[in-house]
């Protein structure tokens, strides 16, 4: 087992894994820029090292000052967070250079994941369904109708040099096709100068299902069940929960296995999560993130299996301590990412907190490193913290939501404690039915609403 | 750098012994000095009377004054506020010579000019030298040989 685990992160996620560190005796060094001097991980640490001012690029991207410190401490480990260098393959492979293990997948898989194309490759050749689509380019008209007609309308037309939500055409009918096409090439080629499309069928209205997997690197690997986090705002996850309100077991059993197995033949090292578009019973894999993810508290609240713990131990070399029979699933748990922005313009409200109760009691969690009289610095996210509730139900759940939601005070800055306040007494919420463009629209509704009062 | 207890040996943030310096104000008192300066394991305490009146006299000699029983203490109050501070510029382990057994690149009360290399920091067997940021004189050392420094931690003060 490691000796001492530098954490090269900041916020919660590091007073997170610093918790895991300490509850299997492992020292804990934390990496710091000047404007994190007060964290709260850096306070309970067991040594702390200052490694630059507080952009990122010169601390918490700043690979050598990472390395200079992990000599200095002597640490034998790293663990990268979420975020920052977690998925960075050079970092991975820079500190095997120098006898220090990094807590995550093997650079190979990292790489792999990393590249869109070829994850989805991948993704394919493992048996994992993907969106249907056209493999590469598409040539000439008839060409373009063939190809729609197998995927099946409607279709989205995307410019192969686009990205970031441009670029893309829905096609419904195939009377629609050419000219559709002729225009999307036109504003293709404008656009980024280059008018080659694929073809991808379109989702309407998706929901975001991902699913956790654990592997110890040795060709043993489980699912450890979805989470749904559909409601985002600008692709950004606000609210997660877990099991999906869409899904029953039969579902969650079959797309689990097919990703656990995945994960076996590839001989997938620590965590990670499948990420799919789920649309009418089918399962589209659209990407996978090779480290441990902001809503993994969901997970862990109804599997009660602790993964950054169980990261660290795989990590170590230790065989993966259970087999998939022995994971459970209890009861329904929410996960609310509270923001310090304001909950209508969500202008980031960086600032002291002066007064800050947390909500407790059965089946509340609040993971979170700010406290009270802590001033939000303005350089990193808006993270104030994330508050995890449990239920033997999701209704039980929804009730301590609400509950919790009520008692929490932050003071002194804005948070996007109102917005959630508001979510939950939304029928569709109530009923867990919506999707990814559900929230974009809830939000566009209520300032159209306030702006005619 | 902070350190718990237990763990391997680092240097503490200094603290501050008022007790020192109380003791030098008094013994100004009784001597008639203008001001007082000590030197006990690498560091420097210097206590100065001013007075509007006295200000184009010359400095009365500075003597070095040995306290029996005085733990080391920092001077003036935190080094990190001293504006002339230079600070560590990266991570990694301090060295005040080129090599071991070597003299130090500076001592204190040495003069130096801008540009001129005060220590080595080491990170991943690459050494770095640190350089003076001004003219003045080193008037402190705050850090130890081969002990590991951080970011922004003090090195020394120059005036």
């Amino acid at each position: 087992m490691f000796e001492k685990i530098l954490i090269a992160n900041r916020g919660e996620i590091a007073l997170r894994v610093l918790r895991a560190c300490k509850e299997l005796g492992i020292a804990t060094v934390a990496v710091h820029s000047t404007a994190d001097e007060d964290a709260m991980h850096v306070r309970l640490a067991d040594e702390s090292v200052c490694i630059g001012p507080p952009p990122a690029k010169d601390s918490y991207l700043n690979i050598p000052a990472l390395l200079a410190a992990c000599e200095i401490t002597g640490a034998d480990a790293v663990h990268p967070g979420y975020g920052f260098l977690s998925e960075n393959a050079r970092f991975a492979e820079i500190l095997a250079d120098h006898n220090v293990h990094f807590i995550g997948p093997r650079p190979e898989h990292i790489r792999l994941m990393g590249d869109k194309i070829a994850a989805k490759r991948e993704a394919k050749r493992l048996g994992i369904p993907t969106v249907p689509g056209s493999d590469g380019g598409v040539g000439s008209d008839a060409e373009a109708r063939r190809m729609a007609r197998e995927i099946g309308f409607p279709v989205i037309a995307k410019a192969a040099a686009g990205g970031g939500g441009r670029g893309m055409k829905v096609i419904r009918t195939e009377a629609d096709l050419a000219s559709a096409l002729t225009v999307a090439r036109a504003e293709a080629k404008a656009a980024f100068g280059d008018d080659t499309l694929y073809l991808e069928k379109y989702l309407e209205r998706p929901r975001h299902v991902e699913i956790q997997v654990l592997g110890d690197g040795k060709g043993r690997a489980i699912h450890l069940g979805e989470r749904d986090c559909s409601l985002q705002r600008r692709h950004q996850k606000v609210w997660e929960e877990g099991p999906s309100p869409a899904l029953n077991t039969a579902e969650r059993d079959t797309i689990g296995d097919t990703v656990a197995k995945a994960m076996r033949e590839i001989k997938y090292l620590g965590v990670g999560t499948v990420e799919f578009l789920y649309d009418d019973g089918a399962f589209y894999f659209i990407e996978m993130n090779t480290r441990i993810q902001v809503e993994h508290p969901v997970t862990e609240m109804i599997t009660d299996i602790d993964l950054v713990l169980e990261q660290i131990q795989v990590a170590a070399g230790n065989d993966l301590p259970f087999a998939q029979s022995n994971v459970k699933f209890n009861g329904h748990a929410i996960e609310c990412r509270i923001n310090a922005e304001n909950a209508v313009s969500f202008r980031p409200s960086p600032g002291k907190i002066v007064h800050y109760h947390p909500p407790g009691g059965l089946g509340v969690r609040v993971d979170s490193a700010v406290y009270h009289g802590y001033a939000i610095p303005p350089f990193y996210d808006s993270l104030v913290g994330k508050l995890i509730v449990h239920g033997k139900t999701r209704g039980e759940c929804l009730m301590r939501l609400r509950r919790a939601l009520d008692e929490f005070v932050v003071d002194g800055i804005e948070t996007t404690l109102p917005l959630f306040r508001a979510l939950v007494e939304e029928k569709d919420i109530i009923d867990g039915d919506y999707h990814i463009h559900w929230l974009e629209e809830f939000l566009a509704q209520r300032s159209e609403a306030s702006d005619s009062v | 750098m902070a350190r718990k207890p237990g763990s391997s040996p680092m240097p503490k943030s200094p603290t501050i012994d008022h007790e020192v310096i109380r003791e030098l104000a008094r013994l100004l008192d009784e001597t008639g000095l203008t001001e007082i300066a000590i030197e006990q394991d690498g560091v420097a305490v210097r206590v100065a009377r001013h007075s509007g009146a006295n200000a184009s006299r010359a400095r009365a000699a500075e003597l070095p004054v040995a306290i029996p029983g005085v733990a080391a203490a920092t001077a003036p109050l935190d080094p990190a506020q001293h504006p002339g501070v230079v600070a560590s510029p990266m991570v990694g382990t301090a060295y005040r010579s080129p090599e071991p057994g070597a003299k130090p690149y500076v001592d204190v009360g040495s003069p130096v000019k801008a540009g001129e290399t005060l220590l080595i920091i080491e990170a991943m067997k690459t050494m770095n030298q640190i350089s003076a940021p001004r003219s003045g004189t080193v008037i402190q050392i705050l850090i130890e040989d081969g002990h590991p420094v951080e970011y922004g931690e003090p090195l020394m003060i120059i005036e």
